[in-house]
């Protein structure tokens, strides 16, 4: 299959945020590739610093040390070229807005105002056909968190970046939800990281798995998934999905019991 | 979000300004302009304004007040003794009428009418009248300073008593509990950030009132003080008197805003001056009665406050009175040209100055948003300005601007500019910052993210303000009318005022109500339609 889209590569970043006077130390030391066109899921305990790395990426803040680099550019040149795509927990859309021109603001962003095939196309990607015109309020959450995606993806961007986007769902809407974003990276390829607490989910839809620590975060193991995909939900009921839904697991216990561990590679 | 997350996301709130300035702190900031302000006050007041009446240097006003310290303060004291009583008259009664409206859901339109038109009275004409029921003394201060804080502690605490959370309601409710109970133990607690907000801003309310109160002969206080310097052309004396009721007025605001915070510190800011309008059901029918009843209750109140007072005939005017001098005597057609010609005047002079004031405090807001070390200089002196009842300050804006047409107008725009600047900016601080990472991800244009976040999200915050702005626009206009300009209402009605032409008085005060409340009640239509376009099923 062609792949598209850039590689990520993280190296030494440490951020120290000012907190009531306080100085707290969010990301010290990560090291982290991400390979063009791939798929690469980030997890690790509550506050350790994962959504704090993705906006590192993204070009939303600056790192203190280290630097992060996309096949020559930086998060900033990356962002000011536009070529990413970004969905969070909260979908963020403009309530004033309906469910085409929300995705079509990306485009009115980049300066594709006129590009309705791309929005028409998307809308059928997240299976939002028949809500065109209906506003945020009037969806539900994980028809919203679709519009969210579909605007993260409409400008065709060299890497996608979601953090936590499915979190506040329910299970079924989440699973539901996996499967699509499976065919919709399957399908353009684009360099994808993606931030969440769950570790099925993780292992579901990733090619590689990195295990963040607790504050200050580092990546303290990496986990290749190899299954086959496209990857359908019986995957879940296999034992091997379960051995490596484990094997994360026991990662994850491992880092939040020290700090100090170095890079182990179980897989 | 991880806390450390959470202060990388404020960093971003907004746009990123490369200005060293953005590292001064804000205090220093603000205290430098503030310095600089005076400076240059003195300064134009010596040089440019020298010997024109018009600017008082500062250390004039200074030398002023201590010269004759003993008179300042004297009346400074017998009007701040007016407003606080007048504010404890006005929020026990609004506070009965929040009460009422929220145990008695059927009434709580008609209450709502009823304090609605209580605001939009021409306070500076009903003082006459108010004056013929208490006599000379200082109850009509205080009546005065009361009827301004109704409206605004009223709105605050059914706001309180409506955020109680629905699920502790029905938590009462399943235990087989009714309104009362629900009332005790949740609305009045749920209340308390909410009245503190409406109480703080009805502290400058009922100095106001007080003023307003004195206008028009009484014995002692700040506002006869004042109509006597105006007639004297003792430009210091009024500077005096404006600066001092800035502090008074500002010191209650800010005193009450501690204790509030003092007292719930778990509550974030609420902002009263933002409330939506409660939406009216649909049907024709629905519409009539919404529209009926309220109307119904005010001439209800109308003839049982003439019937209560006893009013003598040649004093009081009935609602019919008022349509017979307007209709149906034969001196009708004079007294409606007289009327509507002066109203003419004044609606040209005072909607010129509303617009201005509206749309230069969103052009600010935005500026401010735009450009963070202006908004940290020059915010906190617009929050203490939006505290002043700009009415105390008009022989101030008389003297300096002049007796024409403009003085309304100038008016009129400081008095809606300020609660409009700080409740638009304070809305767009709150664009969800997720909205801003958005746009700052495909590293979108200042111009677009006002367009896309700013302006959309202070739109509630701006309608609200004007709608709020047209009984106050209307109260400013006709206080300078009255005190200077010789144009419009006002000056018909302290015409008639100093004339004992109660006809007129009373034709005046009828209208130029009915013309405030269908002001806001247009704005309150196009508030809703508004936003139910924007964003259906996020208003109330």
């Amino acid at each position: 299959m062609a792949r598209r889209g850039a590689p990520v590569d993280v190296v030494g970043v440490g951020r120290t945020f000012a907190l009531a006077g306080d100085e707290v130390s969010a990301l010290r030391g990560l090291d982290m590739h991400v390979p063009a066109g791939g798929f690469t899921a980030l997890i690790g305990p509550s506050g350790c610093g994962k959504s704090t790395a993705l906006r590192l990426v993204a070009g939303l803040d600056t790192p203190d040390e280290g630097t992060i680099d996309s096949g020559g550019a930086s998060p900033d040149e990356m962002r000011r070229g536009q070529r990413i795509g970004v969905a969070f927990q909260d979908p963020s859309l403009l309530p004033w807005r309906t469910v085409t021109t929300n995705i079509r603001l990306a485009l009115e962003l980049v300066g594709r105002r006129h590009d309705t095939k791309a929005v028409d196309e998307l809308v059928e990607l997240v299976g939002l056909q028949g809500f065109e015109k209906a506003r945020p309020s009037q969806l539900s959450g994980g028809m919203r968190q679709r519009v969210a995606i579909a605007r993260s993806l409409v400008t065709n961007p060299d890497l996608l970046l979601l953090d936590e986007p499915f979190g506040a769902l329910d299970a079924l809407t989440r699973q539901q939800l996996n499967d699509e974003l499976q065919r919709i990276w399957s399908a353009r390829g684009t360099t994808t990281i993606l931030v969440t607490h769950s570790i099925p989910e993780a292992v579901y839809v990733a090619d590689e798995v990195l295990v963040m620590s607790p504050r200050p975060g580092r990546i303290v193991a990496r986990h290749t998934i190899g299954f086959e995909r496209p990857r359908t939900r019986e995957l879940l009921l296999t034992d091997r999905f379960h051995a490596e839904v484990e094997a994360v697991s026991a990662s994850l216990h491992r880092s939040e019991g020290q700090v100090v561990q170095l890079d182990t590679d179980p897989g | 979000m991880s806390p450390a997350a959470d202060t990388a996301a404020t960093a971003t709130a907004r746009p990123a300004g490369g200005s060293r300035l953005d590292r001064v702190p804000p205090r220093l900031l603000s205290s430098a302009v503030g310095i600089a302000v005076l400076l240059l006050w003195e300064l134009l007041a010596r040089t440019v304004y020298a010997g024109s009446y018009r600017l008082s240097p500062p250390t004039a006003v200074v030398v002023e007040f201590f010269e004759f310290r003993g008179l300042y303060l004297r009346n400074l004291w017998h009007s701040t003794k007016t407003a606080a009583w007048g504010f404890l008259w006005g929020n026990l009664a609004a506070m009965a009428l929040a009460v009422t409206a929220t145990l008695v859901p059927w009434l709580r339109r008609s209450i709502g009418a009823v304090v609605l038109t209580v605001f939009c009275l021409p306070f500076i004409a009903i003082a006459p009248i108010l004056r013929l029921i208490t006599g000379p003394g200082n109850a009509t201060p205080i009546a005065l300073s009361a009827l301004a804080v109704v409206f605004t502690t009223y709105v605050a605490a059914l706001l309180g008593f409506d955020l109680a959370p629905g699920s502790a309601l029905d938590v009462i409710r399943s235990y087989g509990r009714g309104r009362l109970t629900a009332f005790r133990n949740v609305r009045v607690r749920a209340s308390v950030p909410a009245l503190f907000a409406g109480l703080q801003i009805a502290a400058p309310a009922a100095f106001l009132g007080a003023v307003v109160g004195e206008f028009t002969g009484a014995h002692r206080g700040l506002g006869i003080l004042t109509v006597r310097a105006l007639g004297a052309l003792q430009t210091d004396r009024i500077w005096v008197i404006a600066v001092m009721s800035t502090i008074v007025a500002t010191g209650g605001y800010l005193a009450i805003g501690a204790l509030g915070r003092y007292l719930c510190p778990w509550s974030p800011a609420l902002d009263v001056g933002a409330v939506p309008v409660p939406r009216i059901e649909p049907g024709l029918l629905n519409r009539l009665a919404g529209l009926a009843a309220p109307i119904a209750v005010v001439f209800v109140f109308w003839y049982a406050f003439l019937w209560v007072f006893g009013i003598e005939p040649f004093f009081a005017k009935t609602p019919v009175d008022v349509w017979a001098e307007l209709f149906s005597v034969s001196e009708a057609p004079e007294t409606r040209s007289i009327i509507f010609g002066a109203l003419g005047t004044t609606m040209w002079t005072t909607s010129l100055g509303y617009v201005v004031g509206l749309v230069g405090a969103l052009a600010s807001a935005l500026v401010f948003i735009l450009v963070p070390w202006l908004e940290r200089a020059l915010m906190p002196i617009a929050v203490a300005l939006r505290s002043i009842p700009i009415i105390v300050t008009t022989p101030v804006i008389i003297l300096f601007v002049g007796r024409g047409l403009l003085t309304t107008t100038a008016i009129v725009a400081v008095m809606s500019f300020f609660p409009t600047l700080v409740n638009c900016y304070t809305a767009m601080t709150r664009t969800p910052e997720g909205i801003l990472d958005v746009l700052k991800s495909y590293d979108a244009t200042s111009a677009a993210s006002v367009r896309n976040a700013y302006l959309p999200t202070s739109v509630p915050a701006l309608l609200a303000s004007a709608r709020i702005a047209v009984p106050t626009s209307l109260l400013g206009a006709t206080v300078a009318e009255w005190l200077a300009t010789g144009d419009g209402i006002g000056a018909v009605m302290v015409t008639a005022f100093t004339r004992n032409d109660f006809k007129i008085l009373w034709v005046s005060v009828a209208v130029l109500t009915i013309v405030a409340v269908i002001g806001y009640w247009l704005v309150a239509a196009f508030e809703l339609r508004t936003l139910e376009r924007m964003a259906p099923g996020t208003s109330r």
